[in-house]
């Protein structure tokens, strides 16, 4: 038998750490969705499928998919960064985070490469979204003219960024040693399979009747290895140390079990994965259902891994 | 030219007896708001009746050699004092709450006003030549302060004999709190 009695009472470690809550669970859901949505863009550009599929639709020269993508990387990066905003204690020194850069700190990696994501999205944004056309945005016109020679570079540049970006969301986490659950280096490939396979299906969601095989098959191939990454992950934690083992434990069978079995690994990527691949071969119709169990599946997943990894002892 | 020091904390366990009050003084000497610690008692009790045995200790910040509130902290705000001690420089602190995660040993708490705030071995103190207010405040003279740089030999003098250990030693953070048993 073993009794521990303490009188320590600071309420953000006792008795667990809780010290993120929703705000930085929507910040990783928010960025690794941006993240993918600029990886697929970019590199829809980059292997020339940007253009439309079929000729009936000529008032682009990007389809209406790569345009909401291209728009919406640096929008709800915004509104995550926003929600990070939200969860400082001590708002208004927001700005130290630009007056130093420690080399061994993610946090400090990460803020510091959210400032290479915006000017490069919008880059990319700006020419794909042909803003110039609209005349409220006409001033767009001189921008977009002379950043049009330079789209399949600042593409090649976007797909490593928002890569970067989505990993990030993950390496937030699993960098603290001191949370066993989190410490997982696997979580970083994780995120970012995760925000990638909400970006496609969120264009998946969007895209018209005859392209929506497309972005299906690529949510398909990305969840199947967002599987094998889960996998790992559980694997990597069971297999570990005590601690480690305890804490993944926690998590596949605990008090967040249901939530991360049904919510995550079946509503989030059994299901989809299964009817994404009769999408495929043509057995069943194309049915907005399955993007939103994955965009669900995505959310509940940065939700159950922000909560339930506070909730485990450290080093024992 | 002035020796660089190195403070650690050696509590002799056998002489605790849990009365906390290097808590109290604690909270009177670095003003800590009501409902949160910079220090803590723990109490715990081990085997089975009647062969019980339980051990008192004073706990906070064990000021790591490695210390990981250092290694992830954005704004360089958490640093090493060079003397020893890792403290907080409130001006550049964000409120992130990247070291309350990377703590090991949960030493830290979000202070009302914004900042992050933990043991600081009442540097105020040490730089006065005085000692850490526990330390002052122990009736049992339980709490230590040393400096392993010294050659005073106290530091020698207080484990002579006796067993060490160090709290949650598998983090690789090496600790600077030495509990004597």
């Amino acid at each position: 038998m073993t009794e521990l009695v303490t009188n320590k009472i600071n309420p953000n470690v006792i008795p667990h750490l809780h010290i993120w809550g929703w705000d930085v669970a929507i910040y990783l859901f928010l960025g690794g969705i941006a993240g993918g949505l600029l990886i697929i863009s970019a590199a829809m550009i980059l292997l020339q499928k940007g253009g439309i599929f079929s000729p009936e639709e000529q008032t682009a020269e990007y389809s209406r998919q790569i345009q909401v993508a291209s728009l919406l990387a640096p929008v709800l990066l915004g509104v995550g960064m926003f929600f990070l905003f939200l969860d400082l204690e001590f708002k208004m020194h927001v700005w130290r985070f630009y007056t130093n850069f420690n080399l061994t700190s993610p946090m400090s990696w990460g803020s510091w490469a959210l400032l290479i994501f915006f000017p490069f999205s919008v880059f990319q944004a700006i020419v794909v979204c042909q803003f110039s056309q609209i005349p409220r945005f006409l001033f767009l016109a001189s921008w977009e003219s002379t950043l049009k020679p330079y789209l399949n570079k600042i593409a090649a540049v976007n797909v490593h960024v928002g890569m970067g970006i989505g990993v990030y969301t993950g390496i937030l986490l699993s960098t603290y040693y001191a949370r066993p659950l989190w410490s997982n280096t696997v979580l970083g490939f994780v995120f970012l399979l995760s925000g990638l396979s909400s970006a496609a299906a969120l264009l998946l969601l969007i895209a018209p009747s005859r392209e929506k095989q497309l972005y299906s098959k690529i949510d398909m191939y990305i969840i199947a290895a967002e599987g094998f990454a889960t996998t790992l992950f559980i694997l990597g934690g069971i297999t570990g140390t005590e601690n480690m083992k305890n804490a993944m434990l926690y998590l596949i069978a605990g008090p967040y079990a249901p939530w991360f079995w049904i919510l995550f690994v079946l509503a989030g990527l059994i299901i989809p994965l299964v009817l994404e691949t009769l999408e495929a071969i043509g057995k069943i119709r194309f049915s907005p259902f399955v993007p939103l169990l994955v965009l669900i599946g995505s959310i509940s997943l940065r939700f159950i891994i922000v909560y339930a990894g506070q909730e485990i002892p450290t080093f024992s | 030219m002035s020796r660089k020091r190195n403070y650690a904390m050696v509590i002799d366990t056998h002489v605790c007896v849990g009365c906390s009050a290097c808590v109290y003084a604690c909270k009177a000497e670095n003003e800590v708001p009501e409902g949160f610690c910079r220090d803590w008692i723990e109490q715990k009790v081990e085997g089975h009746f009647p062969k019980l045995t339980m051990e008192i200790r004073s706990n906070r910040c064990q000021h790591c050699e490695e210390a990981p509130c250092v290694t992830y902290c954005p704004t360089g705000s958490s640093h090493y004092a060079g003397d020893g001690t890792v403290q907080i420089d409130r001006n550049w602190c964000t409120g992130c709450k990247a070291c309350l995660a990377a703590c090991p040993y949960d030493a830290r708490y979000v202070h009302p006003e914004g900042f992050v705030d933990k043991c600081s071995f009442c540097q105020h103190r040490l730089k006065q030549g005085l000692q850490p207010a526990c330390v002052t405040t122990c009736p049992t003279s339980a709490l230590k302060l040393v400096d392993l740089n010294s050659n005073d030999g106290l530091y020698r003098q207080l484990i002579e004999g006796r067993t060490v250990t160090q709290d949650k030693v598998p983090a690789g953070t090496q600790p600077k709190l030495f509990w004597l048993h």
